[in-house]
C-alpha cells in the first residue's frame, strides 16, 4: 500500500509537470468535442490524432490519447440528452431517458448527472486500475470464447428489461438487430455475406450509421412529420441543476454504474456499448419504478453513463498489465506506445514505471478537467434547445452526415445512416422501440464468433461449455434467471410489463 | 450577354486548363496521396507514416498518408487499383495483396482486385513470423512440437489473425511443408490471437516477433522457430524451419509500396529513386528502429522476383485451404 502511494507520488510529479498537464487539457478538450459531434466517437477520434502524436515523447503521446479516449465518454451525453443522437455508441442507452427528461425540461439536470456520474465513476475506476491491475488482468486472461459466449448469452436477457412496452415487440426489435448483425465477411470461413458485391459492406453494418440513423435521424423525421412542431423547451437558469431528489436518485445507480462498467471493461470485446446496457437493464431491473425507464428516470441516465466512464479504465488493465488489447481503442494505444519506441507487455510497469504511474495520475487530473470543463458547459449546451426546429433540425443532419463520413471516409456508412433513419422512422410509428435493434447488431457477431470459436477449439463437442468452471457458472446463473422469470410468468401471469401496456391502453381510450 | 460571354470562356479555361497543364507539369506538383488499407495503428499504417515524410523530403512535394480500410484491406487496394495511374495515389501494401485476389477466386467471386492491376516500386520492410508457445507448454523445440503434432493430428491448436490472414497463411504453410495437421481457431485481428495464446485458450500461434518479444522476455511464451530465410536478429539463438529441413516453410510479414499499373514509366523511375533516397534517410531510420522493423529494401528485379516468388507461395497456401466447409 505504502509503495503504491510512493508510486503514485511518482505519478503525480510527472502528470502535474506543466507540459504533460497540457496535453492532458487538451486531449480531454478535443475528446469532448469527439463525443459531442454526433457519429465520431472515441475510436475515431483517436485514430485520426495518432499520427499527430507521433513527434512527442511517449508520455505525452499516451496521455493525450487516453484523455481523447475518456473525454468522449463524457462528451457522448451531450447530443444523446439534447436531441437523441447519439455522440459515440456507448451513449445508446442515453438517448432514451435522457432525451425523455430533456423533453421535460431537465435536459440541464440530465447533463449535470452525466457529467457528475462520469467524474465519479471515472476516478474509482482508476483506484481499481491502480490497485488490480495485474491480479485483475490475469483473470481477464481466462475468458476465452466459451467464457465469452456464455457471458453474452447471459446479456441476451438483459433484452427482456428494455422495452417498456410489449415484449413480442422488443424481442422481433432484437432479432431484427440479429440479422442486420450478419452482414459482413463471416470470421470463420471468410465468405461474404449479404453484402451484394459491395467490398466497403465486408465489415458489416457499423454501430454509430445505424445508432445514429435508428435514433437521430429518425427523430428529425417524426418532428418533421408533425403538423404542428413541438414547443421549443426553454430551459430556465435555476432549473439547470438536479433537484436533491434527483442527485438521491443518481447515488445509488452510478455507484452501481461504476462497479458493472470497470468489469466489464476489463473483457475483451466492445465493453462500452454493453456496459452501458447491462447498466441500464440493472437499474430497470432494480428500480421500484421501472414503468418510469423510457420516460425520463433520472437512474436510467446515471447508471450507463457512469458505466461506460469506468468501462474506459477497466479496458487499460490487460492493455497496461500485460501489452494485450481488450478491444480496438486500447489496441490503437498500444499502437501508439509501439510508434513510440515503448513496448507493451508484461514488463512494462516494471520497466517504465514513470510511463504508468504518470499515466494513472493524469487520469485523476484529466477527470478533473472534465468536470470543470462540462458542468459550466451544461448551461451553453442547453441553450442549443432555444434554437427553433427550423434552423438546428438542418444543422444537426449535417453535422450527423459529417460525423458518420469521417469514421470511415465512407460514403456507404453516410447511406447506411440515411436508410436507418428512415427504417427508425416507420418503426417509430408502428410503435416499435429501437433500442434493441442496436444491441442485437452489437451482440450478433460476438456471439456468432464466440460460439464458432468455441466450436473450433473442441472439434465441435459442445461439452466445453460446461467443463468450464467460468463458462459453466455463467450459463448456470443464465438458465436460472430464465426459470424464475417463467415460474414469475406462471405465477403472476401478469407482470408490471403487462400492466402498463393495460394503463396505457386505458388513457387512450379514456 | 457579356457576362454570358465572361461565363463562357471562363468555362473552357476551367476544362482545357487542367488538360494542358496535364501534358506539361513536371511530376510531383501536387499532393500525393499513399493510401493504407489498414486502420492507423496497423503494421501498414505505422510503416507507412514514416515512408510519407521521409518521401516528402526527398520529393519536396506533400505526402500525405489516407487510411482506407474495410473488408481486411480489399477497400483501400481496390480503392488504389481503379484510381487514375498518374502517381498522385500510391499503395502501402503488406503481404494479403496476393491473398485477396486468391480467396476471392476459391469463392468464385468476382475479385475486388488482382495483383497485376499494381505496379511495384519498392519493398520497404520484411519480418518473418515466429511459432511460439506458451512456457509452460511441453514443447522445448521446434522438432518436438512437429513430432506430437504428427501423433495426434488435428489436436494441437493455434490461433491466427483470422482466416486466409497473414497468420493463417504462415502456419498453413508449415503444416503442408511438415505434413502435419493442426487445429485452426480464427481470431478478428493480431491483437485477439495472442490473448488467446497468452489465456491458455489455444496452444500455439505464428506471430510477427515485435509483439511477441516482449511476452519471450517475460518468460510467458517460448520461441520454437522462424518462416525467414535466416534467424531474426532479435532471437539470433531461435533457429529457422528452413535450417530444419522445411524449405518450403517460408513467410514474412511485408510491407511495400504500390502504384497502379498504367503509371507512366518516367513517373515510376523518378518514385523507385525517391523511395531509394527516402529509405536512406535518418529520420526514417530511426522510425523503423522504434518499431523494431528491419528495413528489407528490395527495388526492380529484385522485388518483382521476390513478390513473385511470395505471391506464388501464398497462392498455392490458399489452394490448398481451399473453402473450410468442403472439408466436412
Amino acid at each position: 500500500m505504502l509503495e503504491t502511494l510512493g508510486n503514485l507520488g511518482l505519478g503525480f510529479s510527472v502528470a502535474l509537470a506543466p507540459s504533460i498537464l497540457l496535453y492532458a487539457f487538451i486531449g480531454c478538450l478535443v475528446g469532448t468535442l469527439v463525443g459531442v459531434l454526433p457519429g465520431v466517437g472515441p475510436l475515431a477520434g483517436i485514430s485520426l490524432l495518432l499520427p499527430a502524436t507521433f513527434g512527442l515523447d511517449a508520455t505525452r503521446a499516451i496521455v493525450m490519447l487516453a484523455g481523447i479516449y475518456y473525454g468522449a465518454m463524457y462528451g457522448g451525453s451531450t447530443t444523446s440528452i439534447l436531441m437523441r443522437i447519439p455522440g459515440e455508441a456507448a451513449s445508446v442507452m442515453t438517448c432514451l431517458d435522457g432525451y425523455a427528461m430533456a423533453r421535460k425540461g431537465r435536459g440541464g439536470a440530465a447533463l449535470a448527472i452525466a457529467a457528475v456520474g462520469s467524474y465519479i465513476a471515472g476516478t474509482v475506476s482508476i483506484v481499481g486500475l491502480m490497485l488490480l491491475a495485474p491480479p485483475l488482468a490475469d483473470f481477464a486472461l481466462r475468458f476465452g470464447p466459451p467464457e465469452y459466449l456464455a457471458l453474452l448469452l447471459l446479456g441476451l436477457f438483459v433484452l427482456a428489461y428494455m422495452s417498456s412496452g410489449s415484449m413480442t415487440k422488443s424481442l422481433a426489435m432484437a432479432a431484427f438487430g440479429l440479422l442486420l448483425g450478419m452482414v459482413g465477411i463471416d470470421q470463420m470461413s471468410g465468405y461474404f455475406r449479404f453484402a451484394y458485391g459491395v467490398v466497403s459492406l465486408g465489415d458489416g453494418l457499423g454501430v454509430v450509421p445505424v445508432a445514429v440513423g435508428l435514433f437521430g435521424i429518425a427523430e428529425i423525421l417524426a418532428t418533421a412529420g408533425q403538423a404542428t412542431p413541438p414547443r421549443v423547451v426553454k430551459p430556465r437558469l435555476r432549473e439547470l441543476l438536479p433537484s436533491r431528489e434527483e442527485w438521491r436518485e443518481s447515488a445509488a445507480p452510478i455507484g452501481r454504474g461504476t462497479v458493472l462498467g470497470f468489469l466489464i471493461g476489463i473483457l475483451p470485446g466492445s465493453a462500452h456499448i454493453i456496459s452501458s446496457f447491462v447498466s441500464y437493464a440493472v437499474e430497470k431491473r432494480l428500480s421500484k419504478r421501472p414503468e418510469q425507464f423510457g420516460h425520463g428516470a433520472v437512474a436510467g441516465v446515471a447508471g450507463p453513463e457512469s458505466a461506460n466512464n469506468s468501462a474506459t479504465s477497466g479496458a487499460m488493465v490487460p492493455m497496461l498489465a500485460l501489452g494485450v488489447p481488450s478491444g480496438p481503442i486500447p489496441a490503437v494505444m498500444l499502437a501508439a506506445m509501439m510508434v513510440h519506441g515503448v513496448s507493451p507487455g508484461p514488463l512494462l510497469i516494471q520497466q517504465k514505471p514513470e510511463l504508468f504511474w504518470g499515466f494513472v495520475a493524469s487520469m485523476y487530473v484529466g477527470n478533473v478537467v472534465l468536470l470543470i470543463l462540462n458542468l459550466p458547459l451544461v448551461g451553453l449546451f442547453v441553450n442549443i434547445l432555444r434554437v427553433p426546429y427550423t434552423y438546428l433540425y438542418p444543422a444537426i443532419l449535417v453535422f450527423s452526415m459529417l460525423g458518420v463520413y469521417a469514421v470511415n471516409g465512407s460514403v456507404v456508412d453516410v447511406w447506411i445512416m440515411l436508410i436507418m433513419g428512415v427504417v427508425g422512422w416507420v418503426l417509430r410509428k408502428l410503435d416499435f422501440e429501437t433500442a434493441p435493434v442496436v444491441l442485437g447488431l452489437v451482440l450478433a457477431p460476438m456471439i456468432e464468433l464466440s460460439l464458432r470459436q468455441s466450436l473450433a477449439m473442441s472439434d465441435g463437442h459442445y461439452g466445453i461449455f460446461v467443463q468450464r468452471p467460468i463458462a459453466g457458472v455463467l450459463l448456470g446463473v443464465a438458465l436460472l434467471l430464465v426459470l424464475l422469470n417463467l415460474y414469475a410468468f406462471v405465477r403472476r401471469g401478469l407482470d408490471w410489463r403487462a400492466r402498463l401496456a393495460l394503463a396505457e391502453k386505458g388513457e387512450e381510450t379514456s | 450577354m457579356r457576362a454570358r460571354r465572361a461565363l463562357a470562356v471562363a468555362a473552357v479555361l476551367a476544362v482545357a486548363l487542367p488538360l494542358v497543364a496535364g501534358a506539361q507539369e513536371p511530376y510531383p506538383s501536387r499532393p500525393i496521396s499513399l493510401v493504407a488499407p489498414f486502420p492507423p495503428g496497423g503494421v501498414a499504417d505505422s510503416t507507412a507514416r514514416p515512408v510519407a515524410a521521409a518521401l516528402e523530403k526527398v520529393l519536396k512535394n506533400p505526402v500525405a498518408v489516407v487510411n482506407k480500410t474495410g473488408a481486411a484491406g480489399a477497400v483501400g487496394m481496390q480503392f488504389v487499383a481503379t484510381s487514375k495511374p498518374d502517381g498522385y495515389t500510391l499503395l502501402l501494401a503488406l503481404s494479403s495483396i496476393s491473398i485477396i485476389p486468391e480467396a476471392d477466386k476459391i469463392f468464385d467471386r468476382r475479385p475486388a482486385f488482382t495483383v497485376d492491376q499494381f505496379a511495384p516500386i519498392a519493398l520497404i520492410s520484411a519480418d518473418p513470423t515466429i511459432l511460439v508457445v506458451r512456457t509452460e507448454s511441453p514443447w522445448k523445440t521446434a522438432k518436438e512440437f512437429i513430432d506430437d503434432a504428427r501423433k495426434r493430428p488435428g489436436q494441437i491448436s493455434y490461433s491466427s489473425s483470422g482466416i486466409y490472414g497473414t497468420l493463417h497463411m504462415a502456419t498453413e504453410l508449415l503444416s503442408h511443408a511438415a505434413g502435419i495437421k493442426l487445429r485452426h481457431v480464427p481470431h478478428a485481428g493480431a491483437g485477439p490471437a495472442l490473448t488467446a495464446l497468452l489465456g491458455g485458450h489455444v496452444d500455439a500461434l505464428a506471430s510477427g516477433p515485435v509483439v511477441v518479444l516482449p511476452h519471450i522476455k517475460a518468460g510467458k511464451l517460448r520461441a520454437l522457430a522462424g518462416w525467414g530465410d535466416t534467424r531474426v536478429t532479435a532471437l539470433p539463438e531461435v533457429p529457422t524451419f528452413k535450417e530444419l529441413g522445411y524449405p518450403d516453410a517460408e513467410f514474412y510479414i511485408w510491407a511495400g509500396l504500390f502504384a497502379p499499373r498504367g503509371t507512366p514509366e518516367p513517373v515510376l523511375a523518378r518514385l523507385r529513386e525517391a523511395t531509394r533516397a527516402a529509405v536512406a534517410e535518418p529520420e526514417f531510420r530511426a522510425a523503423m528502429d522504434k518499431l523494431q522493423t528491419p528495413i528489407a529494401f528490395k527495388q526492380g528485379d529484385e522485388f518483382q522476383k521476390f513478390f513473385d516468388a511470395d505471391a506464388r507461395r501464398l497462392a498455392d497456401g490458399v489452394r490448398k485451404v481451399g473453402r473450410v466447409e468442403d472439408k466436412k
